[in-house]
């Protein structure tokens, strides 16, 4: 058995495809992932940006005793849910429907993907502007039926509604083409098969089209709730977490404690971390799933 | 003549092509509507949303004079010392340099982590996968401390170093993905023929996963075009401002310039989207080539 030292020097050439891009890891993900850590158990705020020190657990404490964290825990889960269903829903039965025999895919798919190419802080500001109380397109609408504005961005329950529709609208694209590229991949052979031994319909897609894409089904829903659970945008725009903390999740209760003009970045520094560990493990599932943790060949 | 009946239209098919072609069309308008307001918004004279158009079925917005106003005013727009010629400039610098960078040192990544076994490969592939569980807004402070040590806040540096790190989570797994989908023989024939480990990399693997490198630029063209959060914070005077750092300009506490705002939306998304019409087909394999394997 070769010493650890000799396996080391034998994998030199591949530590050198590696290294730049480590480097860079190093600096600018692990470097701060760590300082972060550090600066949530220290008392990094206004009063102390240069002359901070540590403070043991006394952030934690101090989110936890908030009446404010079970709401946004509570936000947080409900906002990931709430999306990704839909979203992976919605992305799966489009790519099922161009998948099948529809004349014109090629312009339909022209124009599902539109927003998912259009760029994401300039179509929430456009929702926010949709819900306008006032000039809003949607208080138009229903104005037509005779049915009184509502207060989207104003009221805790609409606003919450609000954003996710608005999210959900920014989300299917993806998962429609992730999803079409799975279904693509499927060999017509296999349907050529199953349709002389008589299997069609739903028959069909119970037995072959679900079991053959359920990998990308469980990767959009992994990458999905990752994505969505740190999506700051769609979090932020349209409501910037309000009214009161009715929209607030963990990444935007993170920004406004540090950049929200208090500058408590030790707070938000545990909110990070905090938020960090409810990603953990759906992360590590994912991981497993890339096929990165198993040791293999 | 003879009949085929599995040719023939029956009701039930009529009516399931009906209704998949009701549910297109209802989603392809739900996709653009949010667009059409951008469009209108650009060809209605005035900044507000209030006037300047009618609306057609109650729904759909229409300049009552359409202008190309909006259009010129972007091209002469001015923020004390910065113009819209600087902040163009900026941005393509960045992002042609961020593509480069992030195709440069993912493609390298990628390979070793497919075709090579080494110590601690699974740990450093975790680690390389650890930004995406981590809220990247927080990030943000660490990382302008560290450019403001080296002297590098308000420079490109600051932008495309910090864009090409945060591409790594996906691009390098795409990489891996799309090598590990090449049959083994192919490159280790090659060499075994006396091909370099190189040229078994550039002239075999690289041209069979053509598609996946097309994703990961496009996934480093995206991130750093549209990106805000970390330009607002590295790049401070006004001439070293990005795009969307003047688009965001035109959003001030006190008034929104709607008109020039989305007219500017425009000339920006345009790139995006036609970068996406042409690799949409690439886009399918290249996401999914890792993940579909048996």
């Amino acid at each position: 058995m070769a010493s650890v030292l000799e396996r080391l020097k034998a994998s030199k050439t591949s530590y050198l495809y590696i290294l730049p891009a480590l480097i860079g890891l190093l600096f600018l993900v692990l470097y701060p992932f760590a300082y972060n850590i550090y600066i949530s158990f220290t008392n990094m705020n206004i009063g102390h940006i240069r002359n901070f020190y540590l403070i043991g657990l006394t952030n934690y404490a101090y989110i936890f005793s908030d009446p404010n964290f079970p709401v946004i825990v509570e936000n947080t889960v409900i906002w990931t849910f709430s999306n990704v269903i839909p979203t992976v829903a919605l992305g799966l039965l489009l790519a099922l429907i161009l998948n099948s025999k529809v004349k014109g895919k090629n312009i339909y798919r022209l124009f599902l993907i539109v927003p998912w190419a259009m760029p994401s802080f300039i179509t929430l500001l456009i929702w926010k502007g949709m819900y306008d109380l006032q000039y809003g397109v949607f208080n138009r609408f229903l104005g037509q039926f005779g049915i009184a504005p509502i207060n989207w961005l104003g009221d805790c329950h609409w606003a919450f509604f609000a954003i996710v529709v608005a999210n959900i609208w920014l989300g299917y694209p993806f998962m429609m083409i992730i999803f079409s590229g799975a279904l693509q991949s499927i060999p017509t052979e296999l349907y050529e098969a199953a349709s002389i031994d008589g299997a069609v319909g739903f028959r069909r897609m119970r037995h072959i089209t679900v079991p053959l894409i359920r990998p990308t089904i469980i990767l959009g829903l992994l990458l999905g709730s990752i994505w969505t659970f740190n999506n700051f945008n769609s979090a932020y725009l349209i409501t910037a977490g309000g009214p009161g903390v009715c929209t607030t999740i963990f990444i935007t209760q993170a920004y406004n404690l540090a950049f929200g003009g208090f500058l408590n970045f030790s707070v938000a520094a545990a909110y990070a971390f905090i938020a960090f560990i409810f990603l953990f493990f759906p992360g590590l599932l994912w991981t497993r799933y890339m096929g990165v943790t198993r040791e293999g060949t | 003549m003879t009949s085929n009946p599995g040719a023939q239209w029956t009701v039930g098919k009529v009516v399931q092509a009906v209704l998949k072609h009701a549910f297109l069309i209802l989603m392809a308008l739900i996709s653009i509507y949010p667009v059409l307001w951008v469009v209108s918004t650009a060809f209605t004279p005035g900044e507000t949303l209030a006037t300047g158009w009618h609306f057609v079925l109650g729904l759909v917005p229409v300049p009552n004079a359409p202008t190309l106003d909006h259009f010129t005013s972007v091209f002469n727009l001015q923020v004390t010392g910065g113009t819209f010629a600087d902040w163009l400039r900026n941005s393509l610098v960045i992002t042609v340099s961020t593509v480069i960078a992030s195709v440069a040192l993912t493609l390298p990544a990628g390979y070793a982590f497919s075709r090579r076994v080494f110590p601690g490969r699974g740990g450093l592939m975790f680690s390389f996968l650890l930004p995406t569980m981590f809220p990247g807004v927080v990030t943000i402070i660490p990382q302008f401390l560290i450019f403001a040590t080296l002297g590098l806040v308000n420079t490109y540096w600051g932008c495309i170093i910090p864009y090409t790190v945060g591409s790594f989570a996906l691009s390098i797994f795409i990489m891996k993905g799309a090598f590990d989908s090449v049959p083994r023989d192919l490159d280790e024939a090659a060499m075994i023929d006396g091909a370099s480990e190189f040229r078994a990399f550039w002239q075999i693997l690289v041209p069979l996963t053509l598609p996946s490198v097309a994703t990961v630029s496009l996934w480093a063209f995206m991130g750093s075009w549209l990106d805000f959060a970390l330009a607002h914070v590295m790049l401070q005077t006004n001439n070293m401002w990005t795009l969307p750092l003047a688009l965001y300009s035109l959003i001030t506490p006190t008034y929104t310039y709607y008109g020039t705002f989305s007219a500017m939306s425009l000339i920006m998304a345009v790139p995006v989207f036609v970068v996406f019409m042409i690799f949409q087909r690439y886009l399918v394999t290249g996401l999914t080539a890792g993940s579909v394997k048996g």
